[in-house]
């Protein structure tokens, strides 16, 4: 993590810890968070359920404070959500505005700010990045999950965002919606030069998207241990994941999560 | 409802009638005053013709929207600030557990001591208890808009006015609806209620008014006119919120009779 200086750092975790008060008294969620994203980078955050991950992804999204630790965005402290930043949620059938069109929703963030035509481009241009542009009109319970998430992304990406965090975008999604996704996704960071906070319960997915894989474990979760995945720009869903290197992170990582591979 | 379900229920609807009629008409059953299906129609039919029941439906129609409308943007308004506020719910709600059950027809007396014989008495009658359904529903809509929704709307940095009117009310919309449809159909039981009791003016008074002139097919009559008028109302209202929200009440919904 020291290799990269956090002068460049888009978002920078020290120490953050998290606690929510209960009934039997305080819950520890998280603790000693630390870490650092570059800008382009797509770090990929992994851990088994209960470790914490959705309330991190809303802490660095501004959605809710963290009890002690800082949590910097350009080098500033992040009260609330930050502008450039677009969080793309698990469950999209409550993220998605389901009264609205698939290009109402993409609409959302920017119909405000855009003029109508250059809100009409932008829609047509995201609807164009995740390859939806015979539903716009189409409600989301119209569509498949795979599409409804292609929805939430493009809906994300209208922003223009620098940063996209996302809480385990694809876990709900088949195996081959997954796959084609997850290359999208990649199409879409070289497309854009975005920076993706990409929080996974899947080892080998967190491998396959990400520059570096970060692990998340225990009660309270905490960062144990971050790993530069070393595989190149270019990922093929057969041929990486056949990679000796995929293979030996993969088995690292599941030795440090504690699942045995 | 398919066309196929209101073919059967209608048909299921005409057996009765048509048991009523032979019971009644054979003289099977006997009470003085209780009609066949056939004399009603025919003092439905000479009913509809007076001018007096144009104004009658018009008195208890009016009174009815009237207290309905005030009712749901009394109890929509107070439910959306009570369903986005913990703060305004920790104060309140103890005080709307407590009123909230009181017997609606409870209000009668005290309008009529209020307000004597007059409109603003069966207003009040209307709206007190008609409240209730749409701030409760209204409340609970809000309340219950999904947590997802509202990191959507922060996450966008909408404003709070474009937060509450095009994310927090369309989520609660289903709730809303819901709240306006029971409104309604109390502010027209009301609405009949004090008519009969307090405010002498339209169906509620006439049918008392042919209940102790004898006439039992034109009471019967009334009964049937505040049935359909109830049913009317309904059948508006729940076309009106799926012509103004299409994506919210068109989702197809499982249904329990689709084999």
């Amino acid at each position: 993590m020291e290799g990269r200086a956090s002068a460049s750092a888009v978002f920078e975790l020290r120490n953050v810890a998290y606690t929510v008060p209960v009934r039997e008294g305080p819950r520890h969620i998280l603790r000693g968070v630390d870490f650092a994203l570059g800008a382009g980078e797509i770090l990929a955050i992994v851990g088994p359920s209960g470790t914490g991950k959705t309330s991190l992804i809303r802490i660095i999204a501004g959605l809710v404070a963290q009890t002690s630790g800082e949590v910097l965005f350009r080098g500033r402290p992040v009260a609330g959500p930050p502008e450039g930043v677009a969080v793309v949620f698990q469950d999209y059938a409550n993220a998605l505005l389901q009264w609205r069109t698939v290009a109402g929703n993409i609409a959302l963030g920017i119909e405000r700010r855009l003029d109508r035509a250059a809100c009409a481009r932008q829609i047509e241009r995201c609807l164009a990045l995740v390859g939806l542009e015979r539903h716009a009109s189409d409600y989301p319970w119209q569509l498949s999950g795979g599409m409804q998430q292609r929805v939430q992304i493009a809906r994300a990406l209208a922003l223009e965002p620098a940063v996209l965090l996302m809480d385990e975008p694809f876990a709900s999604l088949d195996a081959m919606t997954k796959a084609s996704l997850q290359d999208e996704m990649l199409r879409l960071r070289g497309e854009t030069g975005a920076s993706f906070v990409f929080i996974t319960h899947d080892i080998e997915e967190a491998i396959y998207l990400g520059d570096r894989v970060a692990v998340l474990r225990g009660r309270p979760g905490t960062l144990a241990e971050t790993h530069e995945v070393g595989l190149g720009a270019l990922r093929d869903q057969v041929a990486t994941r056949a990679a000796p290197a995929f293979l030996q992170l993969r088995q690292r990582l599941h030795g440090a999560i504690g699942v045995h591979a | 409802m398919t066309g196929r379900q209101w073919a059967s229920g209608i048909g299921g609807l005409l057996v009765c009638l048509a048991l009523w009629q032979v019971l009644v008409g054979s003289g099977f059953v006997e009470y003085d005053l209780l009609p066949s299906p056939w004399t009603i129609a025919g003092g439905l039919a000479t009913m509809v013709t007076e001018p007096a029941f144009a104004v009658e439906v018009g008195h208890t129609l009016a009174a009815t929207l009237i207290g309905w409308l005030a009712a749901v943007l009394a109890g929509t308004g107070l439910g959306a600030v009570l369903g986005t506020s913990p703060l305004a719910r920790r104060y309140c709600l103890a005080s709307i557990e407590v009123l909230r059950p009181l017997p609606a027809v409870a209000f009668v007396p005290v309008a009529l001591l209020l307000f004597g014989f007059s409109l603003q008495m069966e207003l009040l009658v209307i709206v007190a208890p008609a409240l209730w359904p749409a701030l409760v529903n209204t409340m609970e809509g809000f309340a219950g808009v999904p947590q997802r929704l509202t990191d959507v709307a922060a996450t966008f940095h909408l404003k709070r006015s474009t937060r509450l009117l095009r994310v927090y009310l369309p989520a609660a919309a289903p709730a809303v609806v819901v709240g306006m449809r029971l409104s309604l159909s109390l502010a027209l039981v009301m609405a009949v209620v004090a008519e009969m009791v307090g405010n002498p003016e339209g169906l509620g008074y006439a049918l008392v008014r042919e209940q102790q002139a004898l006439h039992p097919d034109l009471m019967f009559g009334y009964v049937l006119v505040i049935g359909l008028l109830g049913m009317l109302l309904n059948g508006l209202l729940v076309w009106g919120s799926r012509l103004a929200l299409p994506g919210l009440f068109r989702r197809p919904v499982a249904r329990w009779d689709s084999a």
